[in-house]
């Protein structure tokens, strides 16, 4: 039950049946720590991780019943879950995520006093909870809320009636709260919004509004995934932060530079650029995150007697990492960025049709162009596809990832004109041909750059090792990449079939909603 | 589970004084427990400040599990449950007597709450009658108090009697000294008589005032004064049967 008009005192006895009483027993503070990642994974599967009394422990936000528990001493501002002990909590979080940090989402300071309520007869029929919230900080703060938990003692059901009934007929502003009202009730006093964040593109655009408009749109949303980011990025809470960054960056030129004449060409140049470099930016720092989540595969592929040797190799990016780090934060708060995003936000948000001399295209319905640009997009995957040779190189590869991006972003971008059932298997079906040349990609990549690793060691006895296992992992990552090109034709086979487009041919020839 | 009766043919020995005391801790060491009261006069009920609501009586009783399960209340002691009395229960024997197994019934009518209890306690009447018979079936061990007086070890006698002639389990009867008044030379006497006399638990309990007491505190002695004479010995004589029971398990 709650009372949300904190401070105000506990129960007085006159509320309760006549000749009852109420005794005081102890008080304690205890310190609630919430925890969930950015994107409130825990919270999207209904568990709350929470740490109190040196203990962290999920419970399900529905009913409020603790589900695991760990021992778990000090305060982090944030956690990964592969690096608690071994426990069936572990197990809990890790299947969320491994990616994630886990971030302190508040501290919630509780002065909780256990009553006894006692009959006529002086015997207990129910204990009474009372917690004092409010958050948790050096200086004091007025409570938030002041709840009251009763828990009745078994076969005193008859008196809880009589209890629950006088309470009510006296006390008008005692309702009744959940475990998950009492969740949203802590995170709203520490100015947290639930479900605040996704990577996720999540728009609600009309076909028949002019595409400028649907694009503003995009454009806000990833700016704000942008905005959302930095923070994350500049703290190193975690890599995903850098990454849902760099995958704003990339929507947003893609559908930029596939939506030619909608917006004046000058201008669009001038932003796609500093978005080129943007992205350019953040790439190596990107790429060494990205050598650091692999290193338990990376010691697991070679034999034990080798893997101390790569340590250096780790240690070096890392620390190149540092420093990557260092200038990326230096530029996200410099002025010539900070101006930039002024300008981009004003341009996002600007209302007026665009010039139609100079953007031909901006007053076409979003319908159309949706149509349009999916279907040129697709053809030219198809087509692209259907030309790879049979030795299926590198450059073909790297091409038709390209291509099967532009058309992913299009179809994400405009998925919500389109039916759901008809735009999940699309998305569906490109996602497996994007995997299979995704992979390709990434070893083509590490492969390139552990090239130029060997290539810059010294020729000298110490770094044998070091030559020794970096062979080793080239010769392995040379073996998964072949295996993915093998498999490349049987993919975009199973891709280029005649079910796929029929599901286009659903798709483009359903009229948008 | 475990289930000890406290019982004598002979009134005011100390039943319901053992059985609250050592029902409290036998909750705090091997929790939980449940303290049945059987004795239509409601002692042990009263002790722990708890009537029956109005809708119990013998009737539910006799009809076991589920309808006895919902009338157990908590005490205000962790871990310790009790099923009160109800003034119906004076006919508990009459109705008994038209059951099909008498003798059988409380032992049937409380399987279900062995899976939730460690040890029941039954606080009995003082009388020789199908309900306690119904009694010495369901229990494990009938704990029974003497005052080392004559009039005393005659009621143990015959009840030792109507055990043999009813072919019945003796060896669950386990008697202790009560109300001990070690100035008197009978009760010194009559204690060294029986002290070896297989079944008799050594513990015994002095005569203490703050045992009557309990009837103004309305709590276990052993919850409220725990370093009382009398509260050590019910200490003492629990840490005796427990280790008993442990080792026979």
């Amino acid at each position: 039950m709650l009372n949300q008009s904190a401070g105000s005192e506990l129960l007085p006895e006159n509320l309760l049946p006549s000749g009852w009483s109420i005794r005081a027993g102890l008080s304690r503070k205890e310190v609630r720590e919430f925890y969930d990642t950015f994107e409130w994974q825990a919270f999207n599967e209904g568990i709350a991780v929470v740490k109190k009394r040196r203990t962290l422990l999920l419970a399900d936000l529905n009913t409020g019943k603790e589900t695991s528990s760990l021992p778990f001493a000090g305060s982090p501002s944030s956690f990964f879950s592969d690096t608690l002990p071994s426990s069936h909590l572990k197990e809990m979080l890790t299947s969320l995520t491994t990616i994630r940090a886990f971030v302190k989402l508040c501290s919630i300071e509780a002065i909780i006093t256990s009553y006894r309520i006692l009959d006529d007869n002086q015997k207990t029929i129910a204990t009474l909870t009372s917690e004092v919230l409010s958050l948790a900080s050096k200086e004091k703060q007025e409570p938030f809320a002041h709840i009251f938990s009763l828990f009745p003692l078994k076969g005193f059901g008859d008196e809880m009636e009589l209890l629950e009934k006088s309470l009510s007929s006296n006390h008008h502003e005692v309702r009744e709260l959940c475990f998950m009202e009492l969740f949203v009730l802590n995170m709203h006093a520490a100015g947290r919004n639930i479900q605040d964040y996704s990577s996720k593109i999540r728009l609600d655009l009309d076909s028949d509004a002019p595409v400028h408009n649907s694009v503003r749109q995009l454009l806000q949303s990833t700016f704000s995934v942008m905005c959302a980011n930095e923070e994350g990025i500049k703290r190193q809470i975690d890599s995903e932060f850098l990454h849902d960054y760099r995958v704003a960056i990339r929507r947003t030129r893609s559908i930029l530079k596939q939506l030619k004449g909608v917006f004046d060409p000058e201008e669009t140049a001038y932003y796609l650029n500093f978005f080129r470099e943007l992205g350019k930016k953040t790439s190596a720092l990107r790429d060494q995150d990205v050598y650091l989540l692999r290193q338990a595969t990376y010691f697991h592929y070679l034999p034990p007697f080798l893997q101390p040797s790569l340590r250096p190799f780790f240690t070096d990016i890392a620390l190149s990492r540092k420093k990557l780090h260092k200038t990326l934060c230096r530029y996200l708060a410099s002025s010539e960025y900070r101006s930039f995003l002024g300008e981009w936000d004003a341009f996002a948000h600007r209302q007026s049709t665009p010039d139609p001399e100079r953007s031909p295209n901006a007053s076409l319905s979003t319908g159309e162009v949706a149509l349009h640009t999916i279907k040129k997009a697709w053809k030219k995957v198809i087509r692209h596809g259907r030309q790879i040779s049979r030795e299926t190189t590198d450059a073909e590869l790297h091409a038709l990832r390209i291509d099967c991006k532009k058309l992913r972003y299009l179809l994400e971008f405009f998925s919500s004109i389109f039916p759901h059932k008809s735009v999940a298997p699309v998305i569906g079906q490109l996602k497996e041909l994007q995997d299979n040349l995704g992979d390709f990609v990434d070893y083509a990549v590490q492969l390139h750059f552990l090239r130029e690793r060997l290539s810059a060691l010294s020729p000298g006895k110490e770094e044998l090792l070091l030559a020794a296992s970096t062979g080793a992992l080239i010769a392995t990552l040379f073996q998964k990449q072949e295996e993915v090109r093998s498999k490349f034709h049987k993919t975009f086979a199973s891709f280029d079939h005649e079910k796929t487009s029929e599901l286009f041919d659903d798709l483009l020839n359903e009229n948008p909603k | 589970m475990k289930t000890i009766a406290l019982y004598s043919i002979k009134g005011g020995v100390g039943k319901t004084a053992t059985a609250v005391n050592l029902s409290y801790l036998s909750s705090l060491l091997s929790p939980p427990t449940l303290i049945c009261d059987l004795d239509p006069q409601g002692a042990s009920s009263y002790y722990f400040r708890i009537t029956a609501s109005k809708k119990y009586n013998s009737d539910k009783f006799l009809k076991g599990n589920k309808k006895i399960y919902r009338n157990i209340k908590a005490t205000d002691y962790e871990n310790l449950d009790l099923l009160p009395s109800d003034f119906s229960y004076r006919n508990l024997d009459i109705e008994l007597s038209e059951e099909k197994k008498p003798q059988k019934k409380l032992k049937k009518n409380l399987e279900e709450l062995s899976d939730e209890y460690q040890f029941i306690f039954f606080d009995c009447p003082p009388n020789l009658t199908l309900l306690s018979e119904s009694v010495f079936a369901a229990s494990d061990v009938i704990l029974v108090p003497l005052i080392p007086t004559t009039l005393s070890i005659r009621t143990y006698m015959q009840l030792l009697d109507f055990f043999k002639a009813g072919k019945l389990d003796s060896s669950k009867i386990r008697p202790f000294f009560t109300l001990v008044e070690k100035q008197k030379k009978l009760h010194r006497d009559i204690i060294e008589e029986f002290r070896n006399t297989p079944g008799f638990l050594t513990q015994s309990i002095p005569y203490n005032s703050e045992v009557e007491k309990m009837g103004i505190y309305r709590a276990p002695l052993n919850a409220i004064l725990p370093n009382a004479l009398a509260s050590k010995a019910y200490r003492k004589l629990w840490e005796e049967l427990n280790s008993e029971l442990e080792k026979n398990n």
